[in-house]
């Protein structure tokens, strides 16, 4: 009797626990499937090539061995500059010690932009002259801020 | 070079890097294909911890660690004996059915995450991979005192630069071998180790199902063929069921595609949620639910350390894992009157604490944003803890099927679990809890507003217990099988006597890994 209960118990439990696996192993292929549909792939070659452009204009502004500074007036700004080129620009410590600053200037898209957007870089030249030159060498047309990736 | 080939690139050298001292704690096992990556990732985070602590190059103590923790395996092997490699050479039966069921198993697992990486086709890279997961790398890769000022000034404002550094030293170290410096080649790697870390949990339910059919293994004239001199039992005059193979290899699979759908997006966009939540799945399945010797052990150190170095979240849940597997192994045995039981258990354990707090010390002395605590207990514990247990709950439904799969299996199936070799269900359970307790309690005690908190991460900080409870529901559909397969038959003396198998036999990497006991001759 009890090799019988304990044979159907088994049966069940392993059909219990297979069928609900298959189910939330399809359901889990859904969720695959999802990030290869037009819209998100399309939303990530956006945030891609924001990010590339805002890259590119940075490495147009800062020479080699040049210490920099991310301008904090805005959060946002430092985030998305982080984000843009932090993993290789020297930053200075303090940052009043920097030989550039760095800020993005947003506005309508268009030519030399990356969605609006373009990195600013401010130097002290020589007899104290401000100077400030835009970034170049990469665009995106469009208005933005590109499209938020998942948190 | 191209991001895929900077890919296969950056994972061969870390598995270069971790392949012997895995392979020389593991044994000749499947297992240790996803293991030596990972072995190897964890080998970068120690070097860069080094390099922030000492100064020199990431790049020189990656190759140094690698080299030393290789030395060191040889030596100690030569030592020692060889481990884990000695039940190969004494293999005299082919047990055909497990190295089918292991070569298939491992077949599927790999088939099964190749298919949940297609999420890679897409370009994407996560908001927090771009800001510091994969951004980070770069800092890794500059000089010590530059490393130093992007870790502290507060103008860089992100305080999770102060997470750890696995993930980050990673990517650093795939930068550096390739010379391509993307954040797409970060996501790549990480995916690929994100996938190391899954087969490495999967794989555990297919030696689940090989281990269990060992032990229900029973002699194919009723008699066994015992070795007189090393009393060894001859696997080729044993027949073992298929039904737990058979299961092992299909949960496995299906795990891996759970699992996928859980970690998405996030397994493929180069966050650290994926890799830290697997690890430790694979870390409570091979320390707590798996039999417990060195080549299970040594499985457990790696994936808990991966777990305890990807995130703070992991580091956590790794400490508590490491005291949850330091308990099993003492035992209760232990505890009553074999102080003898435990010295290695606790050494094993001070060791992995000590590589685990290495990172946050570090930060701590050298004063990084966002390393001092946030904690704080007057801040409406209650209210933030209803926030937390309402914002978590709809993401952990899976209990409601895991809580009586397991109060049913307890009641009716306990008796074919202890047969069948797989750990007491209870210590999975453990494991789960302790995961939960350490995001909710980072989450209650924690000083951010909590409402956003949780909408932002909770599908993210819930994967480890979520992961966890359909490993329980998968070891249950394996024990079940295994309750079919001796429900045709009467039991195994030698099973029925000792509650464990006879010693298997085999070769190489399709071994049954279940190493139980040798039977009296």
């Amino acid at each position: 009797m009890q090799t019988v209960l304990a044979t159907v118990a088994s049966v069940l439990v392993a059909a219990v626990a297979l069928v609900a696996l298959v189910g939330q192993a399809v359901r889990g292929d859904r969720t695959v499937a999802a990030q290869l549909a037009p819209a998100a792939v399309h939303d990530a070659s956006v945030d891609d090539a924001y990010y590339r452009c805002i890259d590119v204009q940075a490495h147009s502004l800062v020479g080699p061995g040049r210490t920099v500074a991310l301008s904090t007036d805005n959060l946002a700004d430092v985030v998305t500059m982080i984000k843009g080129f932090g993993s290789w620009v020297t930053v200075a410590d303090p940052s009043s010690s920097a030989a550039v600053v760095l800020t993005l200037r947003d506005g309508p898209g268009g030519p030399g932009t990356c969605l609006g957007t373009r990195v600013v870089a401010t130097t002290v030249g020589p007899g104290g002259v401000r100077v400030v030159r835009l970034g170049t060498g990469a665009e995106v047309p469009g208005q933005g801020p590109p499209p938020a990736p998942p948190l | 070079m191209s991001t895929p080939a900077a890919t296969v690139v950056a994972i061969l050298v870390l598995a270069a890097a971790g392949v012997v001292p895995v392979a020389v704690a593991v044994g000749p096992r499947w297992v240790v294909v996803p293991l030596a990556p990972l072995g190897g990732a964890l080998l970068a985070a120690l070097a860069a911890t080094a390099s922030l602590s000492v100064g020199a190059p990431l790049l020189a103590w990656f190759v140094g660690l690698a080299a030393g923790a290789a030395v060191v395996a040889v030596v100690h092997t030569v030592r020692s004996g060889p481990g884990p490699w000695a039940v190969a050479r004494r293999h005299r039966g082919p047990w055909d059915r497990h190295r089918v069921a292991g070569l298939v198993g491992f077949v599927v697992v790999v088939a099964a995450c190749a298919w949940s990486l297609r999420g890679l086709r897409s370009p994407t890279v996560g908001f927090d991979a771009r800001a510091l997961w994969v951004m980070r790398p770069g800092w890794f890769l500059q000089s010590h005192a530059q490393l130093l000022v992007d870790l502290r000034t507060r103008g860089l404002v992100l305080t999770q630069s102060a997470y750890p550094p696995l993930v980050s030293a990673a990517t650093a170290v795939a930068w550096r071998v390739t010379g391509v410096h993307t954040a797409r080649l970060g996501v790549t790697t990480v995916a690929l180790l994100n996938a190391c870390a899954l087969a490495a949990a999967a794989l555990a339910l297919v030696e689940c199902g090989r281990s269990a059919a060992a032990r229900l293994a029973r002699p194919v004239d009723g008699i066994d063929e015992v070795d007189p001199v090393d009393g060894v039992v001859d696997g080729a005059d044993r027949k073992a069921p298929w039904a737990p193979m058979v299961v092992g290899v299909v949960a496995a699979g299906l795990v891996v595609a759970v699992a996928a759908g859980v970690c998405e997006p996030f397994l493929t966009n180069g966050y650290a949620d994926p890799i830290w939540s697997l690890a430790a799945v694979g870390a409570a399945a091979y320390g707590l639910q798996s039999t417990d010797d060195r080549a299970n052990r040594a499985a457990t150190v790696v994936l808990v350390l991966v777990a305890g170095l990807s995130k703070n979240e992991g580091l956590v849940t790794a400490l508590a894992l490491v005291a949850l597997v330091a308990a099993r192994s003492i035992g209760v045995s232990g505890i009553r009157d074999d102080r003898r039981r435990w010295r290695v258990p606790l050494g094993v354990a001070a060791a992995e604490v000590a590589v685990l707090a290495w990172w946050p010390v570090a930060m701590h002395v050298i004063g990084a944003r966002g390393a001092s605590s946030t904690f704080t207990t007057s801040n409406g514990a209650g209210s933030r803890m209803s926030a937390v247990v309402h914002g978590m709950s709809p993401y952990l439904h899976v209990l409601v099927l895991a809580v009586p799969l397991s109060v049913v299996g307890g009641l009716v199936l306990s008796a074919v679990r202890r047969r069948a070799g797989v750990g007491n269900d209870l210590w999975a359970w453990l494991a789960l809890a302790v995961g939960l307790l350490a995001v909710g309690g980072a989450l209650v005690t924690g000083t951010g507003a909590i409402v956003p908190w949780i909408r932002s991460t909770v599908h993210r900080i819930t994967e480890y217990p979520i992961l966890q409870a359909w490993w329980i529901v998968a070891v249950w559909a394996v024990v079940a099988s295994s309750g079919i397969a001796t429900g045709r038959t009467a039991p195994d003396p030698v099973t029925e006597r000792s509650g464990r198998g006879p010693t298997v036999t085999g070769d190489g990497a399709d071994r049954p890994s279940s190493a139980p006991a040798e039977v009296p001759a």
